[in-house]
């Protein structure tokens, strides 16, 4: 079995947030308003935040791009207590929102704040999808295209075109690819396979320097940083 | 001594007025939650940085409260101190509406309310793992004593209510240390982290519900014109005087251990943010400091008086206690990687106040405040002894108005 992986060059990262859009299309992950956002009520699967370090004129500003980091030992698993949240046997951590309950405990053990709860009935938005859910519409964690209010929501590594890609025999990571390291114009993102050694993933964590997020935490991401 | 109990008339004035206003209260709680119901839970004030808000603090406060009351029942049907016995029932009864009170919290916390259920499939549909699966054993377990409890003490089968209470007893000390280790085990949030957590509501579940019980056995045997004897009024403030040093000692080692290290920038987000005064105002203040002061004071420590605005102190302190735990313990800023992090993003949470939140909580404390009330009316809840025939309590009827309105705010 595969363990997918991510790993995101922080060197090519230009903070264009096309990724963020990316996501939001493919996933039709619901809007929010400006206020929304401020509010930290819209629900983003990856966001870019601006991290800057030093005062001017010595100062530094990074772009760390942060989907869910799928986790090997994820605490929003462990947390659930109505098995909504789980983890695959690729390793990917699915969110089923018919089991969700909307008690938020995982929002308060994201380690990464990648969580988003959906304050209010999602509203039709032009850029949705309708061809989502496109497999496993009958017993997956899609069964509600539109998303009900009082569910949590995350990055699931758009795990749809995975499955669909296998099924099909094309190769994950070089034909099939999730929609944010599909829509990185500097080709900042590469997904595979960490347990091939001939995937471009792992040939680029053993060439360069990489990091994990808050890796004292100790909950093995999945999601790698070069460094910048 | 041999106690006969019996009902309250319910037929003043100030009863029905009380009655009415609760009632409109539990109105007012229906329509907020319908509110938020229809709309989602945009209308209240939580967000994805401050995740849990007034409904999760108002559920462990209620859930500390009634484990206190139980325990402190434990003196009357446990240890048998007669001394005790005219507040026995008085107090498993408030630990059965309390945490009847919990349970709507956390119940209308709930994004998806319906599915509640599966809280309850042990192991089969839920996730064993999860600290809320693992107390939805405690929780219904808890229910169940206590109601039994409530049957026994009122059936006056004192043995058995021995045998009940004391697992009753041991089980609402594994209910709230087992609510504390939802919070505590939660590695990634630092204000919320603790292996002391359970232990710190341990001794928070004692003062408040010590508290608690003291403002509603005063107030309660004042206005039924009920007499009880000024000891032990007096003998519960210093059995609270002593938990709220156990609680003080555990509070400081907790921020203690948590801020000497360098890794100390939640403590410091809790000292110093935008939430400070939840912390030193509310738990520190008027939750342990306050209340020492008046209870260690050598002539308002002994009086009936001094020993309500005592409990008057620690029942709100207690209640800032557990919003200074859930929310700033949410809103600080986790620290993905090392410098400031700029914009939304880097932002501390805030948790606005907003109105159908409030209503609903308040709504929460009214529909306790009701059931007690009604309770007082048709069951034998308080013993009968009138004040004209001792003929002396001259300090019971001293409390103040303000006290009375405490009561009937915190339920």
């Amino acid at each position: 079995m595969a363990k997918w992986g991510m790993v995101i060059d922080l060197d090519k990262c230009a903070g264009c947030q096309a990724c963020t859009v990316a996501c939001k299309e493919e996933n039709s992950v619901p809007h929010g308003s400006p206020q929304e956002q401020g509010q930290r009520r819209e629900i983003y699967w990856n966001r870019v935040i601006a991290v800057s370090k030093g005062e001017y004129p010595t100062v530094r500003v990074e772009f760390i791009p942060i989907p869910c980091m799928h986790c090997e030992d994820a605490p929003c698993v462990t947390v659930c207590p109505a098995k909504a949240t789980y983890r695959r046997d690729d390793g990917i951590v699915i969110q089923d929102f018919r089991r969700c309950i909307g008690c938020r405990y995982c929002i308060v053990a994201c380690p990464y704040g990648v969580r988003g709860f959906n304050f209010k009935d999602q509203t039709e938005e032009e850029y949705h999808r309708p061809d989502l859910p496109p497999t496993r519409a009958d017993r997956g964690p899609w069964p509600f295209p539109q998303r009900i209010r009082g569910v949590v929501e995350k990055c699931t590594f758009c795990f749809h075109r995975i499955d669909q890609g296998l099924k099909e025999g094309k190769k994950i990571g070089v034909d099939v690819v999730p929609a944010c390291v599909e829509a990185c114009p500097t080709k900042a993102r590469t997904f595979g396979d960490l347990d091939d050694p001939d995937s471009e993933v792992s040939r680029l964590l053993a060439t360069r320097g990489s990091f994990r997020l808050r890796e004292e935490l100790s909950t093995h991401p999945k999601v790698y940083y070069l460094h910048g | 001594m041999d106690l006969t109990y019996s009902p309250i008339e319910g037929k003043s004035r100030g009863y029905r007025i009380m009655v009415a206003i609760l009632s409109v209260m539990v109105a007012v709680m229906a329509t907020s939650y319908l509110v938020a119901y229809l709309n989602g839970l945009q209308v209240w004030g939580i967000s994805n940085s401050v995740p849990w808000g007034q409904l999760i603090t108002l559920d462990i406060y209620f859930i500390g409260l009634s484990a206190g009351a139980i325990v402190v029942s434990g003196l009357c049907y446990v240890l048998r101190r007669e001394e005790y016995k005219p507040i026995g029932r008085i107090a498993v009864f408030m630990g059965l509406l309390l945490f009847t009170g919990a349970m709507v919290c956390v119940l209308v916390d709930l994004g998806r309310p319906e599915k509640f259920w599966r809280l309850f499939m042990y192991g089969y549909l839920n996730n064993m793992t999860s600290m809320f699966a693992i107390n939805s054993i405690w929780y219904g377990g808890y229910i169940l004593l206590m109601l039994v409890y409530l049957w026994l003490a009122l059936e006056n089968k004192t043995r058995l209510a021995m045998i009940v209470g004391t697992i009753d007893v041991l089980w609402a000390i594994g209910v709230h240390s087992f609510t504390g280790a939802i919070f505590g085990l939660i590695g990634t949030r630092e204000i919320l982290f603790s292996p002391i957590k359970p232990f710190e509501f341990i001794a928070a579940a004692l003062t408040s519900g010590t508290a608690l019980l003291i403002l509603v056995v005063v107030v309660a045997f004042k206005f039924s014109k009920r007499y009880i004897d000024k000891k032990v009024i007096l003998s519960l403030g210093r059995l609270l005087s002593i938990i709220i040093i156990v609680l003080f000692a555990m509070v400081f080692f907790d921020k203690f251990t948590h801020i000497y290290f360098p890794h100390r920038a939640g403590t410091v987000f809790l000292f110093t943010g935008h939430y400070w005064w939840l912390f030193w105002v509310f738990q520190i203040g008027m939750g342990l400091i306050i209340p020492l002061i008046i209870l260690f004071h050598p002539k308002a420590g002994k009086s009936v008086k001094g020993v309500v605005i005592a409990s008057i102190s620690v029942v709100i302190g207690v209640l800032g206690e557990r919003a200074a735990l859930v929310i700033p313990g949410t809103a600080q800023v986790q620290q993905l990687y090392p410098g400031t992090i700029e914009g939304v993003w880097g932002a501390a949470g805030v948790f606005p106040i907003t109105l159908w939140e409030t209503a609903l909580a308040l709504g929460i404390v009214a529909l306790v405040a009701l059931l007690f009330v009604v309770g007082l009316k048709y069951l034998e809840l308080l013993p009968t002894t009138e004040v004209a025939e001792v003929g002396e309590a001259p300090e019971a009827s001293e409390v103040s108005e303000a006290s009375v309105s405490t009561v009937e705010a915190e339920g």
